[in-house]
């Protein structure tokens, strides 16, 4: 259970994140949806620990957000990021290895990777090959796939479809289905918010930093306001 | 071409090149990690010049043990540096320009302090050889030459052993790449920088010990690391292998440029050399980044 309570985040003098807060319950999917600049990014990077919040509480099963962000992933909560940000000069296989960074558990290890090479096949057959030199959709799964190395009980995916063809999209929308049938907690900020909203319990949509709209996945999905803005419907 | 010149001439340069390319991986992994050139590691390599100098002498300690004192010791004071000088603005993420001039700020303080205590003698090493030359194949090779090539080696073996193939090295070239992601998959970056300037610290101490032998320990011979700066740069700054090449391709050549050319010209052909790789490939011959796909 991911819990957020009135956040406040600046850059400088900028207010990016205005009085934000919302839960994401166990083995829920919940989305964030909003249009580039609306501070999805800015939301992730606090949560992940690397931005600080000038107010309110952050909260992972109870327990207060970590100061430091290396510390954070200990807590149960790994940030799949923005533009995946692969180690490029690293393999796809020290790319799954950084992922379980914090883990001594040699023979677990062992056995995530073999199960990430089955969920994700291509990278079974590119294990040695430079993080770099894989293509957009290959990067996103490895990304993805880096993220579980962790172990978490709470994912973080910011945009996970940015930059993918519409045939890569949706089976990145797969495998977010399918980690949600596996029980995983998932926090999902998208610009693409029917995919998002489809799959999601329960949304929020931010506008400037503020949430302004929320509901479940299928009730924003009906939303006249969200179908304008994001859902390209024309008003009658 | 006399042949047994030519090969004493390669082992020449095989040394000082090996000498070149530690101190190139000094600068390279502490480039790679923060970005900026630590121009603070030409003072470490004085210093270990002075360590291994006085564990010889003051201890009495052969060669291996002053090699590893000096290695203990500058290990420490690289640390140091890092505490001191760059852990502060690191914290508060500061511009590389800012680390570049605590850099030669501290490069100043430390040849001074050299200058203030020990003075502006040079101190030569005590004898290490007895003979100093071995003749194979008619050639007069220095037995230090030959024992500085098979440090270097060994040295850089175990360097590359332990950054490509632990799970440490792994976290330090994915920290040296993005280290806010780094962050993300728990490294504590703080522990990360420190170990890498204990590994630099560690080169100093061989590379500096090894200069001191060869040329005496002196307090401005920090300014040779402008030849590791350049082996640095030809090989890609940031690149080990980049760092390890260049510093054997500049060795070599000097060394025949002073055997063949003059030994005044020698200087000229390293610049020389690092305006032609820089013109051809500005980013070096191993400073190749595969960028990241959008």
């Amino acid at each position: 259970m991911l819990k957020v309570n009135d956040i406040n985040v600046f850059y400088g003098r900028i207010q990016a994140l205005r009085d934000v807060s919302f839960e994401v319950p166990d083995n829920k999917t919940v989305s964030l949806v909003g249009a580039n600049g609306a501070g999805k990014s800015t939301l992730m990077m606090t949560l992940a620990g690397v931005l600080k919040s000038k107010t309110g509480s952050i909260e992972i099963n109870g327990e207060a957000l970590a100061k430091d962000a290396n510390h954070v992933l200990g807590q149960g909560m790994a940030l799949v990021p923005e533009r995946r940000r692969l180690y490029a000069n690293l393999t796809v296989y020290e790319n799954l290895l950084m992922g379980a960074h914090l883990r001594k558990d040699k023979d677990g290890i062992r056995s995530d990777i073999k199960k990430m090479e089955e969920m994700f096949p291509i990278l079974g057959e590119r294990k040695k090959q430079y993080a770099g030199t894989l293509s957009g959709g290959e990067q996103q799964m490895l990304a993805i796939a880096r993220g579980l190395m962790g172990r978490p009980k709470i994912l973080l995916m910011d945009e996970p479809s940015l930059g993918l063809a519409p045939i890569v999209i949706q089976q990145v929308f797969d495998i977010i289905g399918e980690l949600k049938k596996q029980g995983m907690t998932i926090l999902l900020a998208e610009q693409n918010a029917f995919k998002a909203l489809e799959i999601s319990d329960y949304a929020f949509v931010l506008e400037t930093g503020k949430i302004t709209l929320q509901g479940t996945g299928k009730e924003l999905l009906q939303d006249e306001r969200v179908q304008q803005a994001y859902l390209g419907v024309k008003a009658k | 071409m006399e042949l047994s010149l030519l090969f004493q001439t390669l082992i020449t340069g095989l040394a000082i090149g090996g000498i070149y390319s530690l101190m190139a991986v000094g600068y390279s992994l502490v480039f790679s990690i923060l970005n900026f050139s630590n121009f603070a590691y030409g003072g470490v390599i004085m210093l270990a010049s002075f360590a291994g100098y006085y564990a010889m002498t003051l201890l009495g300690a052969n060669v291996f043990v002053a090699l590893i004192i000096s290695m203990a010791a500058m290990a420490v004071v690289s640390l140091a540096t890092e505490r001191v000088a760059y852990s502060p603005l690191r914290k508060r993420n500061a511009p590389p320009m800012f680390f570049m001039i605590s850099a030669m700020g501290l490069s100043i303080f430390i040849e001074n302090l050299v200058y203030a205590t020990i003075g502006a003698h040079f101190y030569a090493y005590p004898i290490i050889f007895e003979e100093t030359t071995i003749n194979i194949f008619g050639a007069a090779l220095g037995k230090m030459d030959l024992f500085a090539i098979v440090f270097s080696i060994i040295a850089i073996a175990i360097m590359n052993y332990f950054i490509n193939k632990t799970r440490t090295g792994i976290a330090i070239r994915a920290a040296s790449y993005d280290s806010t992601v780094a962050t993300l998959n728990g490294v504590n970056l703080s522990v990360v920088i420190g170990l890498v300037f204990v590994i630099a610290g560690a080169f100093a101490g061989i590379s500096g010990m090894f200069l001191g032998i060869k040329y005496m320990a002196y307090p401005n011979m920090g300014w040779i690391t402008n030849k590791a700066y350049i082996a640095a740069v030809i090989g890609g700054l940031g690149s080990l292998p980049g760092a390890i090449y260049g510093g054997v391709i500049l060795g070599i050549v000097e060394a025949f440029v002073s055997v063949y050319i003059t030994s005044t010209y020698r200087d000229v052909f390293s610049f020389a050399i690092l305006i032609i790789i820089l013109l051809i490939r500005p980013a070096g011959l191993f400073g190749k980044y595969l960028e990241e796909k959008v």
